[in-house]
């Protein structure tokens, strides 16, 4: 049994790539979807998707059909709209999700006419996003590099993010900081998202960036709790999506992703924080 | 209140006043300036190639899909429409290649002729286990209409790789040309008379090239289940990780039986061709020291200035690739 | 240490949102130590004093001086609605953020900070409860927390917008005892009340805003019948069409 689940990435190299990229990736993106879902902003990694594609486009022209320019051009446009936003909500009326999606929407509307301007019908987010089969020397080499930065990153903002999450009028009280967290938090999500695009796909890089942070939610009780079992659940997920599409012949992103999302149904039920089943159960209070 | 019903109602008026009169307007736009050629619409490049071999300079011949242009993935713009709107003819490959075919028809309110080029041919099924291409043999008959075949299985419609099946789109695409330019039947007769010769010699050349081939050389993997006719007239195996669209994504299963088959077989050659992502054929190549040897030409041309601009080149340099990796 | 220098300074300060005026043409100082109440009825503008004075809002004319005053030497206490009582995060770590200015935003919390932190929980009597969530606190539990944190800023001038607000009065009387204990400390604390009785009972000072300033001093010669009805009728409402404030230039060429 153990022999089996060993076996796929012991016969095959592409196998190991793929753990490896899903390792480093599992590593990166859940923290920040785990900040993402408790500052309500859950569908930013949606909407990044679509944020990109004017810079994408542009690389194209620039530069034809060239991965490193078109990933460039996606991180400069989603950067820029992440940004915008952020700075739209501070300083006007709008909260964060409504001028997110206000930019979001002009950006790919942009992208989608600089894309029919050219005149190929070359689906350009076909090439852009890939897959976790497909993982060769510099998609692994980026998503190692964006995941040591995002770890250091994190780490040297932990407490100035987690109070601005909960509590960010304090930290504006206290220290000049705020912004500069902010922005950085930002960056952060727009390198992980475009990296993951890039070498795993819309579905997965998104999937895994907010699936276990939401899941993380039943079972722990603080910020540090949330992101181990986030992390844990994440890479639990994409070996066993590596394992069931290899065995039942199933594509591979989507099997990582229904993974993460049982996973998911499975906490809402029995988690130990708020599992729908434990209030169900007769249980005895506790005497304080 | 009444006075915000009101605007309502004033506003849906003044809406329909303006679809009415863009309507108007469409119906005088499409009266045809009359002209010398004949105005003929391809959908895509290797099907507008054709067209201007049989119709010559009786015929202006313009492409939906051109170049290096994926017509799986192509969505109609307005000018397509207006484009169409014009033609006299418009030449389709049929067999489910054009999905958008029918939006793009109504929306242009196109009134020529249809002209589907592998009509008579004898179609091939895509199957999907194994990654092995079987298929009925495309056969002498002509006159069949296209062959009844399962819903069940998606029909492989990348007909022109079968030279033989060239043939067949010439022949409809010059009695659809005479159909509507009587005049120039002679020109149209002769013109296909030459491609047709010009056709042959190429698929004689093709089947004396793969002769040369050590059998258990002729096998190659590649990105598109576009060389089904391919592999079935010229005997070469052709196996590809993917299905029959550049949509659908690979599982790992798919992958690793693609990469023991090779090792295996030892299947000297992996192919990219013009239109999908090659990653996943990188590192397929990566791990079983197959050679990835160049670009295969399926769905379109290259541009001028590319190693396949016509037809009868795409099928010289999908040979020479395939010879050159698969004989040493 | 008493000093004669004011804390605050308002010199003509006009507050507002979108050039609509919360508060108008305030003048009048807060020495230091001194424990004053901003009493007014709801739109008198207390909050947005309140906020002006942190520097969340700036003014739409007049100056507001704070006498050296940084944002390390303030502490504000907002009213609650802000704060995302849902986040999960401790009680210890909810009051330990008041050392921020100590540890900034990487030093870790050492054995001393840990006294500190228990020690203020103790004052407000919630050491039993450090390690639940602050989403598993009643409303006047919560607020003892967010005492709890503002003992540990030690800042000079303490703001308090509506503390009370929904909260027991058990804990009330023992918040209360801490805003003395500041006092006597002498600490600078501002408070926005809404509850006269408590006013009358515990500050020395009070400023009575509607608006606009109807009367500021001692807490016994504000708080008259008089001023409270004038206060009432001053609180209009928010006027779409109002005309631009003619009273700067009056007062100038007065």
């Amino acid at each position: 049994m153990i022999d089996n689940l060993v076996q796929p990435f012991i016969e095959f190299a592409f196998m190991r790539r793929a753990l490896v990229g899903s390792l480093a990736i599992s590593l990166t993106a859940p923290p920040i979807g785990v900040f993402l879902v408790l500052r309500r902003m859950s569908l930013m990694g949606d909407a990044m998707g679509h944020a990109i594609l004017p810079g994408a486009a542009i690389g194209y022209l620039l530069a034809g059909l060239s991965l490193f320019a078109m990933s460039l051009g996606g991180f400069a446009a989603g950067l820029a709209v992440a940004l915008a936003a952020g700075l739209v909500a501070r300083s006007t009326v709008l909260r964060e999700d409504a001028s997110l999606a206000g930019f979001y929407l002009v950006s790919l509307a942009l992208g989608v006419m600089l894309v029919s301007m050219r005149g190929s019908s070359v689906d350009l987010l076909h090439v852009l996003f890939g897959t976790v089969l497909a993982l060769n020397d510099g998609a692994l080499i980026l998503i190692a590099s964006i995941a040591s930065v995002s770890l250091v990153t994190l780490a040297l903002i932990y407490r100035p993010l987690v109070l601005e999450c909960f509590d960010a009028q304090f930290l504006r009280s206290v220290s000049p900081l705020s912004s500069t967290t902010h922005l950085l938090f930002l960056v952060l999500v727009v390198l992980n998202l475009v990296a993951g695009f890039q070498a795993l796909g819309t579905l997965m890089a998104v999937g895994i960036m907010l699936l276990p942070a939401v899941a993380a939610r039943f079972w722990a009780e603080d910020v540090g709790g949330m992101i181990a079992v986030a992390v844990a659940s994440a890479f639990g997920s994409s070996v066993t999506g590596l394992l069931v599409s290899y065995y039942v012949n199933v594509p591979t992103g989507p099997a990582v992703i229904l993974a993460c999302g049982a996973f998911y149904l499975l906490s809402m039920l029995v988690g130990v924080r708020g599992g729908v089943l434990w209030g169900l159960m007769p249980r005895k209070h506790l005497e304080a | 209140m009444r006075n915000r019903l009101l605007t309502l109602i004033a506003f849906a008026f003044v809406m329909l006043g303006f679809s009415g009169a863009a309507h108007a307007a469409d119906k005088v736009s499409n009266d045809k300036v009359a002209s010398d050629k004949v105005k003929a619409v391809s959908s895509f490049s290797i099907l507008g190639d054709m067209v201007k071999n049989v119709g010559g300079d009786r015929v202006e011949v313009t492409m939906l899909v051109g170049p290096n242009g994926d017509a799986h993935v192509f969505s109609p713009t307005p000018a397509d429409a207006k484009m169409l709107a014009g033609a006299d003819i418009f030449f389709v490959n049929g067999l489910g290649f054009e999905g958008w075919m029918e939006r793009l028809e109504n929306a242009s309110g196109f009134t020529g002729a249809l002209v589907v080029a592998s009509g008579g041919v004898m179609p091939i099924t895509m199957h999907e286990e194994e990654g092995h291409h079987h298929g009925v043999e495309a056969g002498d008959e002509q006159d069949h209409g296209t062959a009844d075949h399962d819903e069940d299985e998606a029909t492989d419609p990348h007909a022109w790789q079968n030279l033989y099946n060239g043939e067949i789109y010439v022949k409809n695409i010059r009695d659809g040309l005479i159909a509507v330019d009587p005049d120039g039947a002679e020109t149209y007769e002769a013109n296909a008379a030459k491609y047709l010769a010009a056709i042959e010699a190429q698929d004689k050349a093709v089947r004396a090239a793969v002769a040369k081939l050590p059998k258990a050389r002729r096998k190659i993997i590649t990105s598109h289940d576009a060389f089904g006719y391919f592999g079935n007239a010229y005997g070469l195996e052709i196996i590809a990780p993917e299905g029959v669209s550049t949509e659908s994504e690979a599982s790992a299963q798919d992958v690793a039986k693609i990469i023991r088959q090779i090792r295996e077989e030892h299947i000297p050659a992996v192919f990219l061709e013009n239109v999908t992502d090659r990653r996943l054929l990188d590192q397929i190549a990566a791990e079983t020291g197959a050679k990835v040897g160049g670009t295969l030409y399926s769905d379109a041309l290259s541009d001028e200035d590319g190693p396949a601009p016509t037809y009868l080149d795409m099928f010289r340099h999908n040979v020479g690739a395939l010879t050159a990796a698969l004989s040493s | 240490m008493k000093t004669t220098a004011p804390a605050l300074g308002f010199h003509n300060l006009t507050l507002g949102y979108d050039r609509h005026p919360a508060v108008h043409h305030i003048t009048g100082e807060v020495s230091r130590g001194e424990l004053l109440a901003v009493v007014g009825p709801n739109g008198a503008g207390k909050s947005t004093l309140l906020k002006a004075i942190v520097g969340e809002l700036k003014p739409l004319s007049g100056r507001l001086d704070l006498d050296g005053l940084t944002k390390r030497d303030i502490a504000y206490l907002p009213q609650v609605i802000d704060i995302d009582r849902s986040f999960p995060i401790s009680v210890f770590d909810c009051v330990a953020m008041g050392l921020w200015r100590e540890l900034g935003a990487w030093r870790g919390l050492d054995g001393q900070g840990r006294e500190q932190v228990i020690r203020a929980l103790g004052t407000v009597g919630l050491v039993e409860l450090a390690d639940r969530p602050v989403g598993a606190l009643s409303g006047g539990q919560f607020q003892r927390v967010l005492f709890a944190r503002l003992l540990l800023q030690d800042a000079a001038l303490i703001l308090l917008d509506e503390p009370f607000r929904a909260v027991d009065t058990k804990t009330i009387a023992e918040l209360i005892h801490l805003i003395e204990h500041w006092h006597r400390e002498g600490r600078t604390v501002l408070a926005a009340l809404h509850d006269i009785e408590q006013v009358r009972a515990h500050f020395p000072r009070t400023l009575l805003l509607a608006r606009e300033v109807v009367a500021w001093g001692e807490t016994a010669n504000v708080l008259t019948p008089a001023n409270l009805a004038k206060s009432r009728t001053l609180t209009e409402a928010f006027d779409t069409y109002a005309h631009v404030c003619e009273r700067d230039e009056a007062d100038a060429a007065a």
